[in-house]
């Protein structure tokens, strides 16, 4: 019987459930779409933002000009408010509400089209300031100090005390939708107070507070049975990939190194969009390409007296830690772990930085300025000059210049961590160093390590050429000459940098000047934009995949995700990066198949098995890899976070993100239904208690009870005890 | 301001028949039993409902092919009660430690109609009160935030109706009379068709005509059960 019962209620549990549900619907629409603003910490700060454990409730008040906000702060009387504002606006009323956060309950963040966001950037205006190396005079305190980053807003190392949502343009519809709500409930701003109004719920509840030291701490100790984590390190993988193989050099007398730096990752304040295209990725794809056209060039059978390290490095958004486990790793003689470096084989390094903020001002014109960026040293002047004007000579046959800046205040760069971390070979000279970015005294991308920083901010056109199964692309003179692209292109442009800084660096290794018609092509950088800033659904990463994998439709249609992530997941960028070297530079030998590609001997390459282009697998024989680009913070023991010499940047942990749009009642309703149920109560118990009471007098026509018992009977039955 | 509006719309709808029930139920554990096994008859006759709802898949979504079979459903377990409680009356009454249980024949049809309605009450309104807890109310789509009180209101109306047919519903059975027995059904499906008219959001009249016919229903039931306006304007005066 209970069982039975038990099967009705849970029936009718389910039955109503299932209503709750549609009346649920009816009350809150979903926002899909939103990417929130998180939490990071570092060893004496948190930053970013944080709803609380339910959510932040508050009615909605469309932003539409600066005015708005500053009614929110000082006038808004039934806050605290969720202010929806366009990026347009954005930087220019953010101040306001950071400064007076009592009325705000949220920010809702959204991309229209109609509207030109002029500048969107939240890292610092001197991005990694405390991370920089001796000489620099970036400041950010100082009102009217010297900045490279102008327009930074600094969100992303502030503590932010509301909640933030970003949602980009494909989800315009979601703003049309509270747009609607709003027009019909909040309109009339003075009346705000007892009437029902448009309200928006914004949650992103952090678990981390305080700072790193303290979630570390909290992330160790746990609970009887139930672990607890609630922040992890940033971190991911740092890519090289050296021109010759090294495993079999002599010990004793390396080649020495010339260290080819750009940087993967960029940021964002917004957990899952952080597009990078001027930030980073034209300085990796130009690297790649880099590598890609300096391998065909040099013949293979010589033996040169100079090596080339090719390193993409990870997490530099984040106080360099990608540079500075590299650098902390040559100090200590531990990087490559195959025939590790030590700091004095390694005479020159060129980093390729933020380069792609130019491009779009240079659109029209087949010139790009590019800056040489190298420490104030007295004796390294000739090395670098020489280097600079073989670079600057070379470009000038494409109608870009390269100007050359000696100073101790270089923009942020992983030259810093150098600086910093080997100091002996970098302040002696020993370590020339070069950075090359297109911009000069202040960025040029007012989009830096931001969630606008895409493709549209660098003019970037894809042309959707084909590639045949032999994986050969386009010359630039056939593209060119066939009007497929023009020479103000930035693929075109890309791929001339590329070219020029390969036969420049020929030059270093072989002593020799670049006599071949080798180039870099303009449709490999067009394929391989398109892959790190359109669709990971693309040609390039399903030949670079690897073999054993599925099907090739579990590449996502959006960009590549450039966010550094926390180091104990592998994030897809690197691999992508280091797979496109290995292809484009390694040895391929189709006719071996998977399971003996894995058996070979790796001491001295490492074998992967790719699909190829003709997606039929091939074994390729390379000398990249990937090395671990995790800050020293966290390797070294008993390290003192406060110190701030390396990254400390930990990631909070989080359940779920969510936005929704509804109704929040004005009380009026309840209000309704108390003095109802107060009357109504009153009246029936009055009129029960009475009529009980009086129940002889006033029935006097009751039905009697059909069977009239005797005294008798219910003596006997009140013996018996049941 | 939600959490308010969830105790206000309980107090409204629960509150008059918590009042019937401490004061004329509670205390006597034979009126606890019928009134327990009267809610449990109820939700017997909506399983069947609804395995019928469900059974037939094409009249799935008309509400009022349900709502039909729900209104049967619900008065032949009525009239199953009563087969009952005709039954068990005897028994019930020897056990009972309450001499004056059964005075009044329709005593019974009173206890289990208020166990019939509470269950019937606590089925419609507890999904709703669910989502009174907020924040946000209706009014995105449409309905407005006067949906939760008129839906408890509408609730108090059902208890206190179930109450009331009950009384009528036995009282009919007992004589033979089926206009009784007739105006119960009429009445219920009027009520249930009366809540179609939510849908067009036009919530004020649904409730007016329901507390007419509330009102209408509970003078005939106080009729039934034997009592006259003289003589409960007479209960007023002093006693002789």
């Amino acid at each position: 019987m209970k069982m039975y019962q038990l099967g009705v209620l849970s029936f009718f549990c389910f039955i109503a459930l299932s209503q709750s549900e549609r009346l649920h619907e009816q009350i809150y629409s979903s926002i899909e779409g939103g990417a929130a603003c998180f939490r990071r910490l570092n060893g004496t700060h948190q930053a970013g933002c944080s709803s609380t454990d339910k959510g932040a409730v508050g009615p909605v008040l469309m932003i539409k000009e600066i005015n708005d906000a500053l009614w929110l702060t000082q006038n808004g009387t039934a806050g605290p408010y969720i202010a929806v504002v366009s990026t347009a606006l954005f930087h220019d009323i953010i101040e306001e509400f950071m400064n007076n956060p009592t009325n705000v309950a949220g920010i809702l963040v959204y991309e229209d089209a109609y509207q030109i966001t002029s500048a969107f950037t939240h890292d610092s205006k001197c991005p990694n300031e405390y991370s920089s190396g001796p000489g620099s005079t970036c400041s950010s305190s100082e009102p009217e100090g010297f900045v490279w980053n102008e327009k930074g807003t600094d969100l992303m190392r502030r503590d932010i005390p509301f909640p933030m949502f970003f949602l980009p343009e494909s989800r315009i519809e979601e703003i049309k939708k509270i747009e609607e709500c709003y027009q019909r409930y909040n309109l009339d701003r003075n009346a705000h107070s007892g009437k029902p109004l448009c309200s928006v719920q914004l949650h992103s509840f952090m678990f981390a507070a305080v700072d790193t030291v303290v979630c570390l701490r909290r992330s160790a100790s746990s609970a009887i049975l139930t672990p607890t984590k609630v922040c992890d390190p940033l971190g991911d993988q740092n890519v090289y990939y050296p021109l010759f193989s090294r495993a079999k050099e002599n010990k004793e007398a390396k080649r020495p190194v010339i260290l080819v730096t750009a940087r993967i990752d960029t940021a964002s304040l917004f957990d899952g969009i952080s597009p990078g295209a001027a930030s980073s990725v034209v300085g990796m794809v130009t690297l790649l390409n880099t590598a890609e056209v300096l391998r065909s060039m040099i013949p293979m059978s010589k033996t040169y007296g100079t090596n080339v390290i090719f390193t993409l490095l990870n997490g530099e958004a984040f106080d360099y830690i990608g540079s500075q486990k590299v650098a902390y790793d040559i100090s200590r003689g531990a990087w490559p772990p195959i025939m590790p470096l030590s700091p004095t084989d390694i005479p020159l390094h060129i980093e390729l930085g933020q380069i792609g903020g130019a491009l779009l001002s240079h659109r029209d014109e087949e010139s790009w300025p590019l800056y040489a960026f190298t420490p104030n040293l007295s004796n390294n002047v000739d090395k670098v000059s020489e280097f600079v004007n073989a670079l600057s000579s070379d470009l000038k046959q494409y109608n870009m210049s390269l100007v050359m800046t000696a100073t101790d205040n270089i923009p942020p760069s992983s030259l810093h961590s150098f600086r910093r971390i080997l100091k002996n070979v970098t302040e002696s000279g020993s370590l020339t160093e070069i950075l090359i970015a297109d911009h000069n005294a202040q960025f040029t991308n007012m989009f830096y390590n931001s969630a606008l920083d895409d493709y549209t901010k660098i003019g970037f056109d894809y042309h959707n050429i084909t590639v045949g199964s032999d994986g050969i692309f386009l010359q630039n003179d056939e593209i060119l000459a066939k009007g497929i692209m023009n020479a103000t292109e930035i693929q075109v442009k890309i791929s001339r940098l590329a070219t020029s800084l390969a036969r420049t660096l020929y030059k270093k290794i072989t002593d020799e000047e670049y006599t071949g018609a080798n180039q870099a092509s303009a449709h490999l950088v067009d394929e391989m934009m398109y892959c790190f800033l359109r669709s990971q659904m693309c040609r390039l990463l399903l030949a670079a995949d690897y073999g054993n994998s599925g099907g090739t439709e579990n590449l996502p249609q959006k960009p590549t995700p450039l966010y550094v992530g926390v180091s104990a997941y592998s994030l897809t960028a690197p691999v992508f990066a280091g797979h496109m070297l290995a292809l484009f530079t390694g040895m391929h030998f189709p006719e071996l198949n998977r399971t003996t590609c894995d058996r070979i001997d790796k001491s001295e390459f490492s074998y992967l098995y790719l699909k190829g282009w003709n997606n039929t697998g091939v074994c390729i024989q390379t000398t990249m890899n990937f090395s671990q680009a995790i800050s020293p913070a966290f390797v070294e023991r008993d390290y003192d976070y406060a110190s701030g010499f390396y990254s400390t940047w930990t990631e909070s942990v989080w359940q779920t993100m969510w936005a929704r749009v509804f109704v929040a009642a004005s009380g009026n309703g309840a209000l309704a239904a108390f003095i109802a149920g107060a009357v109504a109560t009153a009246i029936a118990a009055f009129l029960t208690f009475w009529i009980q009471r009086n129940a002889q007098r006033i029935f006097i026509n009751a039905p009697t009870g059909s069977l009239v018992s005797t005294d008798a009977t219910t003596g006997i039955l009140r013996t018996v005890n049941c | 301001m939600t959490l308010a509006e969830f105790f206000s719309c309980s107090l409204l709808a629960f509150g008059a028949p918590l009042a019937m029930f401490a004061m004329t139920i509670a205390n006597d554990p034979v009126r606890i039993i019928i009134m327990i096994a009267a809610a449990f008859c109820w939700l017997l006759s909506f399983l069947l409902s609804s395995l019928v709802w469900y059974a037939v898949v094409p009249l799935r979504s008309y509400l009022a092919f349900g709502m039909v079979f729900a209104v049967i459903f619900q008065e032949a377990f009525r009239y199953g009660m009563y087969r009952l409680l005709r039954k068990t009356e005897a028994g019930l009454k020897e056990i009972s430690e309450n001499h004056e249980i059964g005075s009044n024949k329709l005593e019974m049809a009173y206890v289990s109609g208020l166990g019939f309605g509470v269950m019937s009450g606590a089925f419609a309104l507890v999904n709703v009160l669910a989502d009174s807890v907020g924040p946000g109310t209706l009014g995105l789509r449409n309905g407005t935030e006067y949906f939760f009180v008129t839906s408890a209101a509408m609730t108090l109306c059902m208890i206190l109706l179930n109450t009331f047919w009950s009384v009528i519903f036995f009282s009919g059975c007992d004589e033979n009379n089926y206009y009784k027995i007739g105006w119960v059904i009429f009445s219920h499906f009027l009520v249930s068709s009366l809540s179609f008219l939510n849908r067009q959001e036009l919530y004020a009249v649904t409730i007016l005509l329901s507390y007419i016919v509330l009102i209408i229903t509970a003078v005939q039931a106080y009729r039934c059960a034997g009592g006259t306006s003289k003589s409960f304007i007479e209960s007023f005066t002093v006693r002789s």
